[in-house]
Protein backbone atom coordinates (compact mmCIF):
# COMPACT_ATOMS: atom_id res chain seq x y z
CA UNK A 1 0.00 0.00 0.00
CA UNK A 2 1.06 3.41 -0.62
CA UNK A 3 2.79 5.00 2.44
CA UNK A 4 0.48 7.81 2.28
CA UNK A 5 -3.05 5.94 2.60
CA UNK A 6 -3.80 5.00 5.44
CA UNK A 7 -6.84 3.43 7.37
CA UNK A 8 -9.22 3.36 10.69
CA UNK A 9 -10.18 -0.17 10.80
CA UNK A 10 -9.25 -0.62 14.08
CA UNK A 11 -10.37 1.80 15.60
CA UNK A 12 -14.04 1.34 13.66
CA UNK A 13 -13.79 -2.61 14.64
CA UNK A 14 -13.47 -1.57 18.33
CA UNK A 15 -16.20 0.87 17.84
CA UNK A 16 -18.06 -1.58 16.92
CA UNK A 17 -18.49 -4.03 19.19
CA UNK A 18 -14.93 -5.55 19.65
CA UNK A 19 -15.54 -7.04 16.28
CA UNK A 20 -12.88 -9.09 15.36
CA UNK A 21 -11.06 -8.83 11.96
CA UNK A 22 -12.58 -12.84 11.73
CA UNK A 23 -15.72 -11.39 11.21
CA UNK A 24 -14.91 -8.26 9.75
CA UNK A 25 -13.49 -10.80 6.60
CA UNK A 26 -16.50 -12.54 6.69
CA UNK A 27 -18.65 -9.85 6.22
CA UNK A 28 -16.92 -8.76 3.25
CA UNK A 29 -15.63 -11.76 1.66
CA UNK A 30 -11.79 -12.08 2.87
CA UNK A 31 -9.94 -14.27 4.87
CA UNK A 32 -8.64 -12.57 8.26
CA UNK A 33 -4.99 -12.57 7.22
CA UNK A 34 -6.05 -9.98 4.37
CA UNK A 35 -8.22 -7.79 6.72
CA UNK A 36 -5.31 -7.75 8.95
CA UNK A 37 -2.82 -7.13 6.06
CA UNK A 38 -4.93 -4.44 5.19
CA UNK A 39 -4.94 -2.72 8.68
CA UNK A 40 -1.43 -3.05 8.72
CA UNK A 41 -1.02 -0.97 5.63
CA UNK A 42 0.68 -3.52 3.47
CA UNK A 43 -1.84 -4.37 0.91
CA UNK A 44 -4.62 -2.30 -0.66
CA UNK A 45 -8.07 -3.49 -1.01
CA UNK A 46 -9.86 -3.55 -4.48
CA UNK A 47 -12.29 -0.58 -4.68
CA UNK A 48 -15.25 -3.04 -4.09
CA UNK A 49 -13.77 -4.32 -0.70
CA UNK A 50 -13.24 -0.91 0.28
CA UNK A 51 -16.79 -0.12 -0.15
CA UNK A 52 -17.96 -3.41 1.62
CA UNK A 53 -15.80 -2.28 4.53
CA UNK A 54 -17.24 1.03 4.82
CA UNK A 55 -20.78 -0.51 4.53
CA UNK A 56 -20.25 -2.82 7.25
CA UNK A 57 -19.45 0.11 9.50
CA UNK A 58 -22.07 2.29 8.29
CA UNK A 59 -19.67 5.47 7.77
CA UNK A 60 -18.78 6.88 4.27
CA UNK A 61 -15.31 5.23 2.50
CA UNK A 62 -13.05 8.60 3.70
CA UNK A 63 -13.88 7.50 7.08
CA UNK A 64 -12.41 4.41 6.46
CA UNK A 65 -9.57 5.18 4.08
CA UNK A 66 -7.23 8.61 4.11
CA UNK A 67 -5.33 9.63 1.69
CA UNK A 68 -2.51 12.45 2.07
CA UNK A 69 -2.24 14.38 -0.86
CA UNK A 70 0.83 16.48 1.02
CA UNK A 71 2.98 13.05 0.70
CA UNK A 72 2.79 12.61 -3.01
CA UNK A 73 3.28 16.04 -4.23
CA UNK A 74 6.39 16.61 -2.16
CA UNK A 75 7.69 13.35 -4.15
CA UNK A 76 6.89 14.87 -7.10
CA UNK A 77 8.76 18.12 -6.60
CA UNK B 1 -0.11 -19.69 8.97
CA UNK B 2 -2.43 -18.90 5.80
CA UNK B 3 -3.48 -22.54 4.15
CA UNK B 4 -1.82 -21.14 0.76
CA UNK B 5 1.28 -20.44 2.71
CA UNK B 6 1.51 -23.79 3.79
CA UNK B 7 0.67 -25.11 0.52
CA UNK B 8 3.50 -23.38 -0.86
CA UNK B 9 6.10 -24.28 1.95
CA UNK B 10 4.63 -28.20 0.51
CA UNK B 11 5.67 -27.57 -2.63
CA UNK B 12 8.96 -26.71 -2.11
CA UNK B 13 9.32 -29.13 0.13
CA UNK B 14 8.25 -31.42 -2.05
CA UNK B 15 10.74 -30.03 -4.84
CA UNK B 16 13.96 -29.94 -2.45
CA UNK B 17 13.15 -33.73 -1.34
CA UNK B 18 12.43 -34.92 -5.20
CA UNK B 19 15.02 -33.11 -7.12
CA UNK B 20 18.08 -32.18 -5.40
CA UNK B 21 18.44 -35.70 -4.89
CA UNK B 22 18.15 -35.71 -8.50
CA UNK B 23 20.44 -32.96 -9.64
CA UNK B 24 23.02 -34.47 -7.56
CA UNK B 25 23.07 -37.86 -9.00
CA UNK B 26 23.16 -36.18 -12.39
CA UNK B 27 25.57 -34.17 -11.43
CA UNK B 28 27.56 -36.99 -10.28
CA UNK B 29 26.80 -39.26 -13.19
CA UNK B 30 27.98 -36.42 -15.66
CA UNK B 31 31.01 -38.36 -17.13
CA UNK B 32 28.92 -41.03 -18.32
CA UNK B 33 27.36 -41.20 -21.34
CA UNK B 34 24.31 -38.30 -21.69
CA UNK B 35 22.99 -39.31 -25.03
CA UNK B 36 18.94 -40.55 -25.83
CA UNK B 37 17.66 -42.51 -24.79
CA UNK B 38 18.98 -43.75 -21.38
CA UNK B 39 16.77 -45.55 -19.28
CA UNK B 40 18.68 -44.60 -16.35
CA UNK B 41 18.11 -41.56 -16.50
CA UNK B 42 14.47 -42.01 -17.49
CA UNK B 43 14.42 -43.89 -14.20
CA UNK B 44 15.76 -41.29 -11.88
CA UNK B 45 13.42 -38.80 -13.28
CA UNK B 46 10.63 -41.07 -13.04
CA UNK B 47 11.45 -41.90 -8.92
CA UNK B 48 12.30 -37.97 -8.83
CA UNK B 49 8.53 -37.34 -10.07
CA UNK B 50 6.62 -40.16 -8.34
CA UNK B 51 8.15 -39.07 -4.81
CA UNK B 52 7.38 -35.58 -5.47
CA UNK B 53 3.98 -36.47 -6.20
CA UNK B 54 3.47 -38.72 -3.06
CA UNK B 55 4.56 -35.72 -0.69
CA UNK B 56 2.42 -33.73 -2.47
CA UNK B 57 -0.66 -35.99 -2.38
CA UNK B 58 0.29 -37.42 1.35
CA UNK B 59 0.98 -33.56 2.45
CA UNK B 60 -2.45 -32.11 0.51
CA UNK B 61 -4.17 -34.45 2.42
CA UNK B 62 -2.80 -33.72 5.97
CA UNK B 63 -3.36 -30.07 5.92
CA UNK B 64 -6.93 -30.77 4.28
CA UNK B 65 -7.34 -32.41 7.26
CA UNK B 66 -6.02 -29.79 9.50
CA UNK B 67 -7.52 -27.07 8.30
CA UNK B 68 -10.87 -28.55 6.15
CA UNK B 69 -12.71 -24.96 6.40
CA UNK B 70 -9.32 -22.87 5.18
CA UNK B 71 -8.80 -25.45 2.34
CA UNK B 72 -12.46 -25.13 0.93
CA UNK B 73 -12.58 -20.97 1.04
CA UNK B 74 -11.92 -19.96 -2.63
CA UNK B 75 -8.97 -17.53 -2.69
CA UNK B 76 -10.03 -13.83 -1.65
CA UNK B 77 -8.61 -11.14 -3.74
CA UNK B 78 -4.95 -10.72 -1.92
CA UNK B 79 -4.83 -14.58 -2.61
CA UNK B 80 -5.17 -14.12 -6.16
CA UNK B 81 -2.92 -10.58 -6.17
CA UNK B 82 0.10 -13.15 -4.70
CA UNK B 83 -0.78 -15.92 -7.62
CA UNK B 84 -0.62 -13.30 -9.79
CA UNK B 85 2.53 -11.80 -8.48
CA UNK B 86 4.41 -15.19 -8.23
CA UNK B 87 3.65 -16.50 -11.55
CA UNK B 88 4.74 -13.20 -13.13
CA UNK B 89 8.02 -13.73 -11.36
CA UNK B 90 8.39 -17.60 -12.37
CA UNK B 91 7.49 -16.25 -16.08
CA UNK B 92 10.70 -14.37 -16.59
CA UNK B 93 12.75 -17.07 -14.79
CA UNK B 94 11.09 -19.81 -17.00
CA UNK B 95 11.20 -18.01 -20.36
CA UNK B 96 15.31 -16.91 -19.58
CA UNK B 97 16.52 -20.38 -18.88
CA UNK B 98 14.36 -21.68 -22.00
CA UNK B 99 16.18 -19.31 -24.44
CA UNK B 100 19.34 -20.14 -22.74
CA UNK B 101 18.41 -24.02 -22.79
CA UNK B 102 16.76 -23.54 -26.17
CA UNK B 103 18.88 -21.45 -27.69
CA UNK B 104 22.27 -20.95 -26.54
CA UNK B 105 23.33 -24.66 -25.27
CA UNK B 106 22.60 -26.67 -28.18
CA UNK B 107 25.58 -25.18 -29.63
CA UNK B 108 27.69 -27.06 -26.92
CA UNK B 109 25.68 -29.27 -25.43
CA UNK B 110 23.08 -32.25 -26.75
CA UNK B 111 21.48 -35.09 -25.32
CA UNK B 112 20.20 -35.37 -21.37
CA UNK B 113 22.69 -32.32 -20.79
CA UNK B 114 20.13 -30.22 -22.39
CA UNK B 115 17.11 -32.08 -21.37
CA UNK B 116 18.56 -31.74 -17.33
CA UNK B 117 19.40 -28.03 -17.96
CA UNK B 118 15.48 -27.75 -18.92
CA UNK B 119 14.47 -29.50 -15.79
CA UNK B 120 16.84 -27.19 -13.97
CA UNK B 121 15.34 -24.21 -15.15
CA UNK B 122 11.61 -25.65 -15.01
CA UNK B 123 12.33 -26.21 -10.77
CA UNK B 124 14.11 -23.16 -10.67
CA UNK B 125 11.25 -21.37 -12.07
CA UNK B 126 9.00 -23.36 -9.64
CA UNK B 127 10.83 -22.23 -6.41
CA UNK B 128 10.64 -18.73 -7.39
CA UNK B 129 6.84 -19.17 -8.00
CA UNK B 130 6.30 -20.36 -4.54
CA UNK B 131 8.70 -18.99 -2.91
CA UNK B 132 7.43 -15.43 -3.78
CA UNK B 133 4.04 -16.61 -2.71
CA UNK B 134 5.98 -17.35 1.14
CA UNK B 135 7.35 -14.40 1.03
CA UNK B 136 4.25 -12.26 0.17
CA UNK B 137 2.03 -14.32 3.11
CA UNK B 138 5.47 -13.59 5.35
CA UNK B 139 5.67 -9.66 4.78
CA UNK B 140 1.51 -9.95 4.72
CA UNK B 141 1.89 -8.46 1.23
Amino acid sequence: MDESITNRIRFLRFQNGEMSQAELGQRIGVTRQTIAAIEAGKYSPSLAAAFRIARVFNVPLDQVFQWDATDVSSKQT
Amino acid sequence: MPYREKTAWLSLLAMAVAFVPYFAIVQADSHSSTSLPSLRQLALFAVAAVVQMAILGVGHLYLNHGSPGEARTPPDERDVAIMRRSISSAYYVLIGGMILVGCVMPFNSSGWTIINAALVMIVLAEVVHYGVVVASYRRQA
